[in-house]
């Protein structure tokens, strides 16, 4: 009953007129900045934390906190309209959500991410309030060989989405490891792979990768196509029927559940849920092989994991003081300048702020669905631009993108490099996702990899010997071996299943020697 | 015939040729020595290039098989395309121009659109912002097929100069400048 009665003052917090206009605003600007692609939550944050100096700091992080889902929101979107997912928590959702637009259900693939993503944050609000404590005990008892089993299975369960070849999955996967590793190492100093580049001392940045990967490369594809076959701005109607609305619900759900729990482990956010979401509802669904040319399921999953998983994020920060993701990272920083260091006693000492941040949340996710929903026929109208002014735009979004970011023109080579890489890579069957996420647990599977190995003093066992460890890399081994029964029950030939078993194992070779 | 398409005995030994180049790279990475650690800087490479290696052999032995050529791609695009080539070819009179752009080589045209892309960013920061990408939009605008002239100098002026004011006004992002005095 506590609960309900903090919560109670946590709504008057965020019912004062000053709080309700910044959530507003943070929710309009953030999706604003979120449907540009390369620009995320992270960048779109960074831009807003000047606008939030002086404010108080329970408006500020409420207004933070808004621009947050509402960037996840607008990323879906260009996601779906342009397969240009400008943040990788939402390359999951262009798997579907793009090919559904090239269909002509632009409309509902978007009502169908306004719905998810409010149900999804909704869910993941009311479980945050519920469980918070419970649930950072439980994640503090998290050693680094568990996070290290956690972000292999991450990756796997990527690889097996990535299409029917494993193999090309496993190569993507690997390749994208490898980019994160370009460098200086974070603990021994030591350069890596940088062929004496001084541009490269600092890594790869995601930005880049991304960028290239996605929306260059399906630029080039769209040029090879001679336009034809792009989705042509047919705004189907927006309603939803009610078997529709049946058929989501399910996948809705589990992944708002899904979603929240992943969120909530530091390191794996939202893209790590949306992934997970998305495979998982392929395998469960009965049409799971139409997932990849315009299932419905496939747009609900993602979307309602990458919101939930915003929403778990903030636990490990509010409760432990710990981000869980760079997002929140870069939250936790805006909180520090403003005078407030989350923790074990914000709870107690600035209840308030705690209650008042997780009420606005319920509002934040009222008005990000009464934005979007009326708003979307104005963001499918990119759809009817013109493919030649549609192509150099997009180009031009790119460059500004990664410019904005470091200044750099040689990450603007790299950048187009990237882009060309990608289309081979689409041509050939190569899935981009699965060498994205490499490159974004790369190098934090590394560092938990040696956190692991430092505390058991070099013994390898360590990823075995852990109960977590041990279920989350048996549970991979599940994961890589499922398709392969799968085929083998359907009797293909015998060549093509012999060798992902081949690749399977050396991979798992690799975590377990 | 889609470009660039190549079967898996080329992907695989062009993925071993990268694996071996990296394997050579990891092994010639120096040890760290000032304190022992037990995972080394070139640890993780090592284990990468074995795996990618072997993977790169099984992909080389793998059949190529035409369905999964045509599903396994990035549910963008190349699905349907294949279609597309199909179905849509024969309609379509053989001389008629493509509707994007103006060689016929599908190859030709890629490596032409990288070049300008390439040569954008070469004259981003000697010519600014500004004036690069008002003539970039452009030039692409036009070749690639656009016939209203005056949307599109709108456009390129437009965008362009929105997106350079937003950036380096609004957001204090500065863009290069070039000669121009704002």
């Amino acid at each position: 009953m506590e609960t309900l009665q903090q919560m109670g003052a946590g709504f008057g917090v965020a019912f004062t007129p000053e709080n309700l206009l910044f959530v507003f605003i943070g929710v309009l600007a953030g999706t604003v900045i979120g449907i540009l692609p390369g620009l995320g939550p992270m960048s779109a944050i960074a831009l807003m934390i000047p606008i939030a100096f002086g404010m108080d700091p329970t408006t500020a992080i409420i207004m933070l906190a808004g621009v947050y889902y509402g960037a996840i929101f607008g990323g879906s979107t260009s996601s779906i309209l342009l397969n240009a997912p400008g943040v990788a928590g939402t390359v999951a959702t262009s798997f579907d959500g793009y090919p559904m637009a090239r269909k002509g259900a632009a409309g509902k693939a978007l009502a169908i991410a306004a719905i998810a993503s409010f149900t999804g944050g909704t869910i993941g609000v009311v479980l945050l309030m519920l469980i918070a404590p419970a649930l950072s005990s439980f994640a503090v008892s998290f050693g680094p060989a568990d996070y290290f089993a956690l972000m292999v299975l991450g990756l796997t369960a990527v690889v097996t989405l990535g299409g029917r070849n494993i193999t090309k999955g496993l190569i993507a996967a690997v390749a994208g490891v490898m980019v994160s590793l370009v460098g200086i190492d974070s603990q021994t100093a030591t350069l890596r792979f940088t062929f004496g580049m001084p541009e490269l001392y600092e890594g790869v940045k995601f930005l880049i990768v991304a960028l290239g990967l996605f929306a260059l490369a399906e630029v080039f594809s769209m040029l090879a196509r001679r336009g034809a076959g792009g989705a042509d701005g047919a705004m189907s109607s927006l309603r939803l029927n009610r078997r529709e609305l049946g058929r989501i619900a399910g996948p809705t759900g589990r992944g708002s559940i899904l979603g929240f729990f992943t969120g909530v482990l530091p390191g794996a956010g939202a893209t790590v849920a949306s992934f997970l979401s998305y495979s998982m509802e392929k395998r469960i669904a009965k049409d799971g092989d139409t997932f990849g040319s315009g299932n419905p399921k496939g747009v609900a999953a993602p979307e309602a994991g990458n919101n939930a998983a915003a929403v778990g994020s903030f636990v490990p920060m509010l409760t432990l003081g710990v981000p869980g993701s760079g997002t929140t990272a870069i939250l936790l920083g805006a909180l520090l300048v403003l005078g407030v260091t989350p923790g074990p006693m914000m709870l107690s000492d600035r209840p308030e702020m705690f209650w008042g941040l997780v009420a606005s949340m319920y509002v934040g996710n009222i008005v990000l669905l009464v934005l979007n929903l009326p708003l979307i026929p104005l963001f499918a109208k990119v759809l009817k631009t013109p493919r030649a002014v549609l192509i150099p735009l997009v180009v031009v979004f790119c460059v500004v993108g990664v410019y904005g970011l470091s200044f750099s023109v040689f990450d603007l080579w790299l950048m187009l490099g990237f882009g060309v890489v990608g289309y081979l890579m689409r041509q050939n069957g190569f899935p981009a996702a699965p060498m994205i996420l490499g490159l974004i647990l790369g190098s934090m599977m590394e560092r938990s990899m040696r956190q692991a190995l430092q505390i058991s003093y070099g013994d390898w066992t360590t990823f075995v010997t852990s109960p977590y460890s041990a279920a989350l890399l048996g549970l991979t081994v599940v994961v890589l071996v499922w398709p392969l029964v799968k085929r083998l029950r359907k009797g293909a030939p015998a060549t093509a299943a012999g060798a992902p078993a081949e690749g399977a194992e050396k991979e798992d070779t690799t975590t377990t020697p | 015939m889609k470009p660039f398409t190549f079967s898996n005995r080329v992907l695989g030994a062009a993925v071993g040729v990268l694996a071996v180049g990296y394997l050579y790279l990891a092994f010639t990475l120096e040890e760290f020595t000032a304190v022992s650690v037990p995972v080394q800087p070139a640890t993780l490479p090592k284990w990468l290039g074995a795996v990618l290696l072997v993977l790169a052999a099984v992909l080389f032995f793998q059949k190529d098989d035409a369905d999964e050529e045509e599903d396994s791609g990035e549910p963008s695009g190349t699905g349907s395309d294949s279609d597309q080539t199909g179905g849509g070819a024969p309609a379509r009179p053989a001389a008629a121009r493509p509707a994007l752009g103006r060689l016929t080589d599908p190859r030709k045209e890629l490596a032409l659109f990288a070049a300008s892309i390439g040569l954008y960013i070469a004259l981003l920061e000697p010519l600014g912002f500004l004036i690069s990408t008002t003539a970039y939009i452009a030039a692409a605008t036009w070749y690639l097929g656009y016939r209203r002239h005056w949307a599109n100098a709108l456009v390129a002026v437009g965008v362009s100069a929105v997106l350079y004011f937003a950036m380096s006004d609004f957001l204090r992002v500065a863009l290069p400048t070039g000669p121009l005095p704002f």
